[in-house]
């Protein structure tokens, strides 16, 4: 292999740019000042104790918690039936169908968030965390699709016939053959929807109302320079959050492999 | 070869067609298939021999007609109440249960105690020789054990009838073999009524009591393996069992049951009716097989008849060798096979030889 050094460095500055920025958060977190700059002042959890005793913020948590397990189960839900219907049947207009249900995944997310706040106005819908779930469905709907529709057709038709064959009904068969092999699919829907939903900030603030919710609070936090350190440690507990959580998705997906007896063609981690 | 003249029907097929769209896969099928009897539906690709099987199995909806088995009508019948089990020829192991869990799998709603299904699939296990291997991981098996599991979970049911799809293509050749003479045994030892789906004309001939060779979606002929091998009804029959030569002829005359012909390169021969299946219209031609064609060494006599002809090309296979030969000074080559046997030289290509040949061999075709 030839050398290049350009390249290489390249790399080096390139990883370094976009996860150096992702470090400070916890260097700051700790960080007896409340100026977000060097030299570093000394080592303090104050930031994490205020952080903790910010009623607001615990109820924005809580209403985001509440938006992404009610989103991720949503559509990774309807996920299941589109891939499960595109995979294994035939019916017209499937494919401009199917596109449909993909499009917002290309579609500015501002688009649909105004269109959906004239139409929720004009119909007299009060705005709340409904509003901000069905918002944040239709965005996150064509991922759990994608996911789950190659699930599905890694499956073996012939199994599903063969569990039919030995007196499974179609439903049983669903139950104890299908569901047990899209599992890690499934999972991966479920996680992948619930970060999407989690960070989510266009739909949550057009169509929430004012209600806190974890991604337009910080935001908006961010005007007070007092609090700004308060927001690093937050910003720390949720970069540790979305590790555990993708290591579970690749533990599920390892595993779900494994259990089927495939091979390992690589996944996020 | 009577095995199947003095048993119950097991399985009806009446005028069954089945069409996908436009296509028509199933033409007007008719036939039956008898108790205990291991029955082969024999053809190539595309000519509906899986297609009719999953109509059995009630995977597919048949367009028109009737599907009897054992004296039932199968129309609206799905396929998980039939009387039937099928393996697969991906065998769909379920990938994610032990070995016993897929034997037991059909078992879920028997009333039997725990520890009698247990035993049931202990039993099952030890049938098809895998005893033991019941806590393993369905992915942990070879394709040949993986085949075992198919059997044994459909078997573990008690079917009327087997139903088996291309169950050894997957698998090599020793191994095929070997599972071919396993499948025979198995199915003389449960008594099931088994049906094959092949490709393979050995394969059906090796394992069958009766088969039933298709094309483009209809039956050609439905006959025990020698019937087929020695009287098939139509060239392409004849074509796709085995090896046969075909010769130009000529019909000169037809009286009664005796119909006389003349063979380029074999002369007038006088065949009975029995060696002229039905007519089909088609240029006529005699149909010969290799290993009725003996070359005649040194001052050898022919029993019935002989004819002339040149070497044209040796293939020595080691126990045997097959010689194309030109008959009689014609442009005719045939291929005949010799064994082999000591004080039997290979001959070389250009020797001129005797072919000898037996009239009662011939099959007509016109």
């Amino acid at each position: 292999m030839k050398k290049a050094p350009f390249l290489r460095s390249y790399t080096l500055f390139y990883l370094l740019f976009l996860y150096s920025p992702i470090i400070l958060l916890p260097i700051f977190a700790f960080n007896d000042s409340k100026v977000v700059a060097f030299p570093l002042a000394g080592f303090t959890l104050d930031w994490f104790r205020e952080m903790l005793s910010d009623q607001n913020l615990r109820i924005a948590a809580k209403n985001s918690l509440i938006i992404a397990l009610s989103v991720a189960s949503v559509s990774t839900i309807l996920g299941i039936f589109a891939a499960r219907a595109s995979v294994r049947y035939r019916f017209p207009g499937k494919a401009p169908l199917m596109g449909l249900i993909m499009l917002p995944l290309v579609l500015p997310e501002m688009i649909i968030a105004m269109a959906l706040l004239v139409v929720l106005l004009s119909l007299n819908v009060p705005l709340s965390l409904f509003t901000v779930i069905i918002g944040q469905v239709l965005i996150t709907t064509p991922f759990a699709v994608a996911i789950l529709t190659s699930a599905f057709q890694s499956l073996d038709k012939s199994l599903e016939e063969a569990s039919m064959d030995l007196g499974e009904t179609a439903w049983s068969t669903f139950r104890l053959i299908i569901l047990p092999l899209v599992m890690p699919g499934i999972m991966a829907s479920f996680l992948i929807c619930f970060t999407i939903s989690f960070d989510e900030f266009i739909i949550s603030n057009f169509l929430g109302s004012g209600q806190p919710i974890l991604s337009v609070y910080i935001f908006g936090q961010f005007r007070f320079p007092a609090k700004v350190p308060s927001m690093l440690a937050l910003g720390t507990v949720l970069v540790c959050f979305s590790i555990i959580l993708l290591g579970i998705a690749e533990y599920m997906r390892r595993r779900g492999i494994a259990k089927a007896g495939g091979k390992d063609s690589g996944g996020f981690l | 070869m009577t095995f199947s003249d003095d048993r119950p029907t097991m399985i009806e097929f009446k005028d069954v067609h089945k069409y996908y769209g436009d296509y028509h896969a199933l033409r007007g099928i008719n036939g039956t298939i008898k108790a205990g009897e291991f029955f082969s539906l024999l053809g190539p690709s595309g000519c509906g021999k899986t297609t009719l099987l999953r109509t059995i199995a009630g995977f597919e909806d048949i367009s028109s007609g009737v599907i009897m088995i054992d004296g039932k009508d199968m129309a609206g019948v799905a396929a998980n109440v039939r009387p039937t089990n099928m393996v697969f020829q991906s065998y769909a192991i379920f990938p994610h249960m032990s070995v016993e869990e897929n034997v037991g799998f059909g078992l879920r709603k028997d009333p039997r105690s725990k520890e009698e299904k247990a035993k049931a699939v202990a039993e099952a296990l030890e049938m098809v020789g895998l005893k033991g291997f019941g806590k393993r991981a369905a992915h942990a098996l070879s394709g040949g054990q993986r085949q075992r599991v198919a059997l044994a979970r459909a078997l573990i049911l008690k079917p009327k009838v087997l139903l088996l799809d291309e169950p050894l293509s997957a698998l090599d050749k020793k191994m095929r073999e070997h599972m071919q003479v396993e499948l025979i045994k198995l199915q003389r030892q449960v008594g099931i009524t088994f049906i094959l789906v092949t490709h393979d004309q050995e394969e059906a001939l090796v394992m069958s009591d009766r088969i039933a060779v298709m094309f483009e979606g209809e039956i050609a002929q439905l006959a025990d393996p020698e019937t087929l091998y020695r009287r098939p009804a139509t060239r392409k029959v004849a074509d796709f069992i085995g090896t046969m030569n075909f010769i130009p002829a000529e019909i000169l005359s037809e009286a009664g049951d005796k119909v006389e012909v003349n063979a380029k390169g074999l002369g007038h021969v006088a065949l009975d009716i029995a060696q002229a299946p039905e007519k089909t219209g088609e240029a006529p031609v005699v149909g010969l097989r290799p290993e009725t064609l003996t070359l005649l060494y040194d001052d050898q006599k022919a029993p019935e008849r002989e004819t002339d002809g040149v070497i044209d090309e040796v293939i020595y296979f080691g126990d045997m060798t097959y010689y194309d030969v030109y008959l009689g000074g014609t442009d005719v080559e045939v291929r005949l096979s010799m064994r082999n046997v000591p004080g039997r030289p290979v001959l070389d290509v250009g020797t001129k030889v005797r072919v000898a040949w037996s009239p009662s061999a011939l099959v007509l075709f016109r």
